[in-house]
């Protein structure tokens, strides 16, 4: 920093990093036969000996019109239960339309931020549009990210008693990566044919759900 | 990280703002302060469109002394600020808002210059340019190894007062003035600012509150004869 030329000041705020497309597959597993798939990544992933990870998270969507374009969707993540970490503000862009790709592609841009973001971006004209509580086990290999986590449904006017969507859990492998990087697509396919047949991960083609949030 | 002060400079009558900047270096490098690179703190502001409701305006700012954050600052219009600290990809967020804020490029304003180590304390002394246009210096100092303003204000002062050469009030600046504040019982409190625990997010208001007086005035910075007198009594030497 001390020896910091005018050249590199002007540089260090442009410097954002380029890893801004989220390559995605999706399946789940029910509760029943959750402990054998963790069994299964923990043998797979990286840091063996180690317990797994866990999380415990609030997620908060909302949205922001815009005239004749589709609605900004902007995603706010806290840990539940530790007030120390930073708030994690999350853009989605829509996934890509490319059926050759054998993982869903979309932008993504991730921010860690402090705990103001939720009045921020309420004053800013976004709306809530949904809210939920996810809490499972996170995964590590190389740079692909598992994570296995049951969702909950928040019960209004109780914060700490929330109720599981469904009796099963979602299970995610994702990669953040710089555009362009398509091998990490054939990367995540391999990993993926590992887990059968506990689960089965798929690119997820969101237009076939409906009109689902 | 310690508690910065950001004071505005008179420019002294018949200098151009590149000679008030080369007096002052000279001044603190005769003190023995040690040269440190440059730095640069900038400002964006982003205004919302007419038909989303009351006007808005998000003022993003960086730091070149935290190189990977961006700072924001949401003034609601109702006299309201929310600030947000975030990593420096934030800014890439802001462009996929264009068509709600779009930004007011004629407004871009930024301080650079050099930087200096000087014991405990960093000084910086920054030339404001707003679209190429000089618009007047401001001089940021810190005290490093403090956290709350109220324990070096005097020190703070001091230093400024002895390569500045102004006398600078004896009150606390302007932004850590006492302000009334409504409390979680909905009374009106008036809380001491200087007694906080400084945080960054304290230098980028401090910057944004000189921006916007900077921007509001169309004319070059007002020279005040007073400061250059004051300026030639203060018995330093300067090489």
């Amino acid at each position: 920093m001390n020896s910091m030329s005018m050249a590199q000041v002007a540089s260090s705020k442009e410097s954002v990093s380029q890893a801004n497309q989220e390559y995605l597959l999706q399946g789940s597993i029910i509760a029943s036969a959750v402990e054998h798939l963790i069994h299964r990544l923990r043998g797979l992933c990286d840091n063996v000996e180690n317990v797994p990870e866990t999380f415990h998270d609030l997620e908060v969507c909302m949205s922001m019109r815009q005239p004749n374009q589709v609605p900004l969707q902007v995603r706010v993540r806290r840990a539940l239960g530790t007030r120390d970490l930073p708030f994690q503000l999350r853009y989605i862009g829509q996934p890509e339309l490319d059926r050759s790709r054998p993982t869903l592609v979309r932008s993504s841009i991730d921010v860690g931020c402090t705990s103001t973001v939720l009045e921020f971006l309420t004053e800013l004209g976004c709306r809530v549009d949904f809210e939920y509580v996810s809490q499972g086990f996170l995964f590590r290999k190389g740079r692909m990210k598992i994570t296995v986590a049951k969702i909950f449904k928040i019960i209004p006017g109780k914060q700490n008693d929330s109720e599981p969507v469904c009796n099963s859990y979602l299970v995610e492998l994702s990669v953040l990566a710089p555009n362009g990087q398509d091998a990490i697509g054939d990367e995540m396919r391999i990993f993926a044919e590992q887990l059968k047949p506990l689960v089965h991960l798929e690119k997820i083609d969101y237009k076939r759900l409906g009109n689902i949030p | 990280m310690g508690v910065t002060v950001l004071q505005p400079y008179q420019i002294p009558e018949g200098k151009t703002g590149a000679q008030a900047i080369d007096f002052l270096t000279k001044r603190l490098l005769a003190l023995g302060a040690v040269h440190t690179g440059q730095f640069l703190v900038d400002c964006e502001t982003y205004i919302s469109a007419p038909q989303h409701g009351p006007s808005k305006a998000v003022h993003v700012l960086h730091d070149s002394e935290y190189p990977v954050t961006t700072f924001s600052i949401l003034d609601t219009g109702t006299g309201k600020q929310i600030p947000l600290v975030a990593d420096n990809l934030f800014d890439l967020l802001m462009l996929k808002m264009t068509s709600v804020y779009t930004s007011k490029k004629q407004t871009k304003i930024e301080s650079k210059g050099a930087r200096f180590e000087y014991g405990d304390f960093l000084i910086k002394l920054g030339s404001v340019t707003m679209m190429e246009n000089f618009k007047g210096i401001l001089i940021e100092i810190e005290y490093r190894p403090c956290v709350v303003l109220f324990y070096c204000w005097e020190m703070i002062r001091e230093v400024l007062q002895s390569f500045l050469g102004v006398t600078v009030a004896k009150e606390y600046p302007g932004y850590f003035t006492s302000q009334p504040v409504v409390n979680a019982m909905g009374q009106q409190q008036l809380h001491a600012k200087q007694h906080d625990i400084y945080e960054p997010i304290d230098t980028i208001n401090q910057y944004l509150e000189h921006f916007t007086n900077y921007r509001k005035q169309n004319i070059m910075p007002q020279v005040s004869s007073q400061s250059s007198n004051m300026s030639m009594n203060t018995g330093m030497r300067v090489s």
